[in-house]
């Protein structure tokens, strides 16, 4: 009974300095202030102006992060793929993570909207930038403050890829297949995207993970994206494609041990059925 | 709200856990030669120490075993200190039964016994994994008072189960397929029928799930079948008979699991999953806004792959 008090008046005095703690951290720090994004931005884009993205491009996420190892993350277009202009590439930053490119990914037409959800992992508080390019060459840019910490340095131990598995990939659809509009599409990839960052403790904890994603249908560019251990473990990501008629939806994974996986599957107009085509390794 | 008595009483009967010759930390003796120091339910703090999970040791006519030696170097060297008030023997065994740090971290006080470290089969890849991140984060955390603490490596491993032998007294060990997390240990003294489940079993505190939350539920069916009197969970206390005490652990688990497949049926995402399931627990569990989203994503990111 008194202990049961001690751990309510112990969870109470928590929850007060919890309170405090968040008043503290409300002041989301201004991504403009920076340190760690120039020295980036002067790698990836030189001297080239980027312009505010708040129109064309947009981050989704919760700002507390409940697991480190596991933050989805939303980047969603503002303005749709049009001949006229669309969103070639989009670039993932996060700028705290020792691989600040979190993810590179090449949209068309074809995709219907640029947008890609995905789960990253975040080393420290950071910003998460997207930069949209568009097809007239110019570049903006949105972004968003995440308080994470210790996802590269402590992969979790949960859901361990068995080696029969790696490499095995899912496809889910949210809903029934349409012609000529943008489905939403979930592509999932069973590995343990491992950096080896956190290996001092054991030398033979060895690097691997996912080095890029093609998705095609038929035949035709839908998401290519090159990635590397700032995604989670097992890679999901959703986006959207547009089915003109029946055709092979198909993805290859490649990763740092130069194995190539393919998953493929026979698209047409109704309910999705998940049989495949061709899974090789 | 009159917080601060009880606060300043833990933080002066802990003060004295600093010091080399370190004070014993209280301990209960709950069956014949079945020795408890019951951890609290707060966040490691330099005022606690990392005293956070429940720890103890087993004397035999031969020898002694610990297990689990708490979240740092002075928690071990206080539990150390009560091992020498109740007894000269050795320690021959200090058992970690699993890769978390307010059960591993005070380990180090022991080293100078030379005891074999008793890990699971997995715990070696467990500590390459997180070892540096859990050090770094226990500086953070305790800043100069985590001087000393280290992950030991464990020098003996239990792939399926151990018998320990401390002179006229076995311990039996047992390690899991992945649950709480994927080295999960646990003893049982049959001397007195004490069950040590350590994390396998929470009481009050917000149930962790860092291993896989389906193998979790099995492993608490197998658990259910061992024939305890006494138990000793990793968390928390109870008057509540074996295997009773396990229910409550096992309908929040039981809800998670439910609500997740549901939300993945009806195609949310992990961040709405993670928003809704399991909410209905709320009340039910301390430090629950720690813990249990991040069960959920774990919980979400397993189901997934169901067919």
């Amino acid at each position: 009974m008194l202990l049961r008090l001690m751990s309510g008046l112990l969870a109470a005095a928590m929850l007060i300095t919890g309170a405090a703690a968040l008043a503290n951290e409300k002041a989301e720090p201004n991504p403009a202030n920076s340190q760690y994004w120039p020295p980036i931005q002067k790698l990836m884009f030189g001297d080239r102006e980027i312009l505010d993205g708040k129109d064309v491009i947009r981050v989704y996420l919760s700002i507390r992060a409940d697991d480190a190892s596991t933050v989805p993350v939303a980047v969603k277009a503002q303005i749709e793929q049009k001949p006229e202009l669309f969103i070639k590439t989009i670039y993932l930053v996060v700028e705290r993570n020792p691989s600040p490119t979190a993810g590179v990914f090449h949209f068309g037409l074809d995709s219907g909207r640029a947008q890609v959800e995905t789960r990253l992992r975040f080393e420290d508080f950071s910003h998460v930038r997207a930069i949209a390019e568009t097809s007239d060459g110019k570049l903006w840019m949105s972004s968003r403050w995440v308080k994470a910490a210790g996802g590269c340095s402590a992969p979790n131990a949960r859901n361990r890829v068995p080696a029969a598995l790696l490499g095995k990939m899912k496809f889910k659809f949210d809903d029934d297949i349409k012609y000529n509009e943008p489905n939403l599409v979930q592509l999932m990839i069973r590995h343990p995207n491992e950096s080896a960052l956190a290996g001092d403790f054991d030398p033979t904890l060895v690097p691997q993970f996912v080095r890029s994603v093609v998705v095609t249908y038929a035949g035709r560019p839908v998401m290519t994206a090159e990635v590397d251990f700032s995604l989670s473990d097992n890679p999901s990501f959703r986006f959207y494609f547009v089915p003109r008629d029946k055709g092979e939806l198909r993805a290859q994974v490649e990763d740092t041990h130069d194995n190539r996986f393919v998953q493929a599957l026979q698209i047409q107009e109704g309910a999705p059925v998940l049989a495949d085509v061709a899974t090789a390794r | 709200m009159r917080l601060l008595p009880t606060t300043a009483l833990l933080a002066g009967s802990l003060a004295c856990l600093q010091g080399v010759n370190a004070a014993a930390l209280p301990v209960v003796q709950i069956a014949p030669g079945d020795y408890v120091h019951y951890g609290q339910h707060d966040q490691r703090t330099p005022q606690n120490l990392g005293d956070n999970a429940n720890i103890g040791f087993v004397v035999g006519e031969r020898c002694v075993a610990v297990i689990d030696t708490g979240g740092s170097l002075a928690l071990g060297q206080a539990l150390r200190a009560a091992i020498r008030e109740v007894t000269a023997l050795p320690i021959c065994y200090v058992i970690l039964t699993h890769v978390h740090p307010d059960h591993f971290f005070g380990a180090a006080a022991f080293r100078d016994e030379r005891p074999q470290f008793v890990g699971h089969a997995n715990l070696p890849a467990a500590f390459a994994a997180r070892g540096k991140f859990y050090v770094g984060t226990l500086k953070r955390d305790l800043g100069p008072l985590a001087e000393g603490s280290d992950v030991v490596a464990p020098t003996l491993l239990v792939k399926d189960t151990l018998e320990l032998d401390l002179g006229n007294r076995t311990l039996s060990l047992r390690a899991w397929p992945p649950g709480h997390t994927d080295n999960d240990l646990t003893a049982y003294d049959s001397a007195t029928g004490t069950l040590w489940a350590s994390d396998l079993l929470f009481i009050d505190h917000t149930p962790v799930v860092d291993g896989s939350i389906t193998g979790f539920l099995k492993v608490l069916d197998q658990l259910a079948a061992v024939p305890a009197r006494q138990y000793v969970a990793g968390h928390g206390r109870s008057s509540l008979p074996w295997p009773q005490v396990l229910d409550r652990q096992r309908r929040y688990l039981e809800l998670i699991v439910k609500e997740t497949r549901q939300a993945l049926r009806d195609k949310k995402t992990i961040q709405e999953a993670v928003d809704t399931v399991g909410q209905s627990e709320a009340g039910n569990w301390v430090n629950f806004d720690l813990f249990h989203r991040r069960n959920v994503t774990s919980a979400y990111t397993e189901l997934e792959w169901e067919d």
